[in-house]
């Protein structure tokens, strides 16, 4: 009876403890709304900015939001990027890094917390949407940017502004750089050639090059993927699904998909179609031959090392990646003959959107027009471009010619991998002198023929069908994986187990809400 | 008796309350104070509201989790999976401890207990590549010995039916050297006179065993079980997911909440979905250790919690 007493006694302190406490974080919900409000999008800059000519009398100081980590030689760069800056514009900047590993939380939040920031690094990938439509950056007039950011205004094509509107109003100014995310393999050549292969440039082909590796080659295995992430795709997908028959999927985390010559827009399920039944054929016949590992969705090693020290023969990555690769490869290791190859080289290739990186102004920053200017030198200065973007010259870069750079003898205390810093790619950008000339030609047909469709820039928001999109995605995981791994025996009945469990976890919701989002995005 | 005020009590106990101070400011701090998050599991979480101003969404958060249609195998597998590592762990270090004890010179124990101690320093994501690396189907250890003795080899990460096994074998291998330490404090911590009166009235090592180390340990071995009971409905994710990763055909037989939720949720951010799992295994681990508790303290109530 004491005992228990004594128990009562201390749940009843806890619980007022509890309620205290409570009652205390409780208050801060409502004053953080309040605070929030002035934050709405009728910006303060765009009137200022219609008037006379640019002051920079005033010495600045501008606060830069980046993601990423905290460079080693941040202090050198960007010491000698404020010297230079203060000659330019009279200000200096100050920069807050959002690490890696928890941006994703620590982003919003900076906006949620309306802390004093001018310029923050934003991406479609990055809460560009989200953050606009919940008041966190400063609309970008025409005028504005003709003012304050020229050359940028004059650099960047119309496409590109275009893409970067949300509701058809600017809040971004997004990076300059042509990117195709299209993807493609990286084959050993000389390994092609022992075996007398044509050369690889098709799915058939391309099967016969790993058939071959796999048939004849003791201790290699033909084609690896990376660690299993979460990812819920075969990694040879994008180029065999959506490449090879000209879909594009709208989110990775569902399957539903449309044509990208179909002008209504009409989205289904790619996993229902006689392409899939196709393609997991295909990748059976593979799999069933050694084409990969049997353990390849447990794979724990980093797959462009294994590589590079002759284990795997092949992967998929985006044109970039691999050709990044294939030049380290031909630096380090000439012996091993490598090269890069498109197995949809006929098919429509799509471009990268340009809010694929960008820089937006705060809604709240107090000095917009300096903020302007600023994302002007950064993205279309040569000299403060170059020292943004790859250091101190001589020190962590050495430049070749105007646009190509060998790393430097500090190269990995300053470089473009480490934060994003693609927030302001431009034309200036240099490329790695090792860049091989075939990914460099690759880039240039395939730019030249972008294809350009109604729904490039149509972001989906699943607020509405979140439950369905976390159960739908655990499905893909679950049962397209091995399916399309070829870890299972019977497909057809593979496949009808992945659709019916697909719609029990409700694609038929999202493909609905999907469908009116897009139906609405057309007719505008 | 005289008047026993709660003022008196402070007064009296004041260096032991001190000594106290710590847990009860980590616990009120990291365990009750977030208990006011629940919240969460029952709003539509956005960041201008916060924990508080988020307008509340009924039982929402909750449907992603009973919608799958996975919520039953999960929960089972969680439950399950935890019952047989308290069991098994259990078992296995009152086991060590007992021959450490009996058995062994000072020297020996002490080298043996810092081996058996090792693997409980080792992070599950070096576990995970150490099994990879045993496990593989083409270079593993496992499958290199089988084909040198001629045998076929197995293909064990895409069969599910290994993996209970292999799971427990590993969580005893790696709680092992932590348990035995517990039980061994306690073997030492009893009276040695009893021992020698059972030698003297000729008893022998297994009679000794049998009627004095194992009564002594009831009490120790019951504390440390009803506290795992506690947490039975959480998965150790560091383990699952390091082991079994995102190898869909093993998770019929692998998957429990943790992981789920977590492979569930990486990419919506969803904090209240997340808030409402997490709230959905408290509720299962009270009752169960309400549960336990009464039980124990129905059969010998001096060995209750509570």
């Amino acid at each position: 009876m004491k005992q228990n007493k004594n128990f009562m006694l201390l749940l009843a302190v806890i619980c007022v403890l509890v309620a205290v406490l409570s009652a205390c974080g409780g208050g801060s919900g409502p004053n953080a709304n309040q605070a929030k409000e002035p934050a709405s999008p009728g910006n303060t800059g765009a009137s200022e900015a219609s008037e006379g000519a640019v002051d920079i009398s005033q010495e600045a100081t501008l606060k830069l939001l980046m993601i990423g980590s905290k460079p080693t030689d941040y202090d050198e760069v960007f010491g000698e990027l404020n010297r230079l800056l203060k000659e330019k514009m009279n200000a200096t900047v100050e920069t807050e890094f959002l690490d890696w590993a928890d941006w994703t939380q620590k982003y919003p939040l900076k906006f949620a917390a309306n802390e004093d920031f001018d310029i923050a690094y934003t991406a479609n990938w990055a809460f560009y949407n989200d953050q606009v439509l919940k008041g966190g950056f400063l609309e970008l007039t025409d005028e504005m940017l003709q003012q304050y950011a020229p050359k940028t205004w004059e650099a960047l094509p119309e496409a590109a502004w275009e893409q970067a509107k949300v509701n058809g109003k600017l809040y971004m100014v997004p990076n300059n750089n042509q990117e195709v995310t299209d993807k493609v393999v990286l084959v050993r050549e000389d390994l092609r050639k022992k075996y007398n292969l044509d050369p690889v440039n098709s799915p058939e082909t391309y099967a016969a090059y790993l058939k071959a590796i796999a048939a004849g080659e003791k201790g290699i295995s033909p084609f690896g993927a990376k660690p299993a992430d979460g990812w819920k795709w075969h990694e040879l997908d994008q180029i065999l699904l959506e490449q090879q028959n000209e879909w594009n999927l709208v989110d990775y985390n569902f399957p539903l998909g449309y044509k990208l010559d179909d002008p209504s827009g009409k989205v289904f399920n790619v996993y229902d179609t006689p392409e899939f039944t196709q393609l997991i054929e295909y990748y059976k016949d593979l799999a069933d031959q050694g084409a990969w590992s049997k353990n390849i969705v447990s794979n724990k090693n980093d797959v462009y090392q294994d590589i590079k020290a002759g284990k795997i023969s092949s992967y998929a990555q985006n044109l970039g990646t691999i050709s990044s690769n294939v030049g380290e490869i031909r630096r380090d290791k000439p012996e091993m003959e490598v090269n890069v190859a498109d197995l949809t080289p006929d098919k429509k290739k799509i471009g990268a959107i340009s809010t694929q990186n960008g820089m937006s102004i705060h809604a709240i920053s107090k000095q917009p027009e300096r903020s302007l200017m600023l994302i002007d030198l950064l993205q279309n200065d040569k000299e403060i471009h170059d020292l943004t973007m790859y250091g101190i010259a001589g020190k962590h870069y050495e430049p070749v010619g105007d646009d190509k750079y060998n790393p430097g003898p500090s190269y990995a205390n300053y470089n473009l991998s480490g934060f994003s810093v693609w927030g302001w790619n431009s034309l200036l950008n240099r490329t790695d002198a090792s860049y091989p000339e075939e990914g460099t030609k690759m880039l240039e047909e395939w730019q030249s023929k972008v294809h350009h469709f109604p729904l490039e820039s149509f972001v989906f928001d699943d607020t509405k069908v979140k439950n369905e999109v976390a159960n739908v995605g655990n499905v893909m995981l679950r049962y397209a994986i091995p399916l399309e791994y070829g870890l299972i025996k019977d497909l057809e009945k593979g496949q009808a187990d992945l659709i019916k469990q697909l719609q029990a976890a409700g694609l038929d919701v999202i493909q609905q809400e999907l469908q009116s989002q897009i139906d609405a995005f057309l007719a505008q | 008796m005289k008047r026993s005020g709660l003022w008196n009590d402070i007064k009296k106990y004041k260096i032991l309350l001190l000594m106290l101070t710590p847990a009860v400011l980590f616990f009120l701090l990291f365990a009750y104070v977030p208990m006011a998050g629940i919240v969460l599991a029952f709003k539509q979480y956005n960041y201008t509201g916060g924990v508080f101003g988020s307008p509340w969404n009924g039982l929402d958060n909750f449907r992603f989790f009973f919608d799958s249609g996975d919520a039953w195998r999960v929960t089972r597998n969680t439950g399950l999976y935890n019952l047989a590592f308290i069991i098994v762990n259990n078992a296995l270090q009152i086991f060590a401890a007992i021959l450490l004890f009996e058995a062994a010179g000072p020297w020996f124990r002490k080298i043996t207990q810092t081996v058996m101690f090792l693997p409980y320093f080792i992070s599950w994501v070096v576990v995970g590549a150490i099994a990879y690396n045993l496990f593989n189907y083409d270079y593993g250890t496992i499958n290199v010995l089988l084909g040198a003795l001629g045998l076929e080899p197995l293909d064990i990460y895409n069969t599910a039916s290994y993996w209970p096994l292999i799971l427990i074998v590993v969580s005893a291998w790696k709680a092992l050297g932590y348990g035995t330490i517990m039980y061994l404090a306690a073997i030492t911590s009893i009276d040695t006179e009893m021992y020698e009166a059972a030698e003297i009235d000729g008893a022998n090592v297994f009679q000794r065993i049998r009627r004095i180390t194992i009564p002594n340990l009831y009490p120790t071995a019951i504390i440390l079980m009803l506290l795992a009971i506690g947490n039975i409905f959480r998965g150790d994710f560091g383990m699952f997911y390091n082991m079994v990763g995102n190898n869909g055909l093993l998770f019929s037989s692998t998957d429990v909440i943790d992981t789920f939720v977590f492979r569930s949720l990486t990419t919506s951010n969803e904090i209240g979905m997340s808030a409402a799992a997490g709230f959905y295994q408290s509720i299962l681990g009270f009752a169960t250790i309400m549960l336990a508790n009464y039980a124990v303290r129905k059969y010998d109530s001096d060995r209750a919690l509570f």
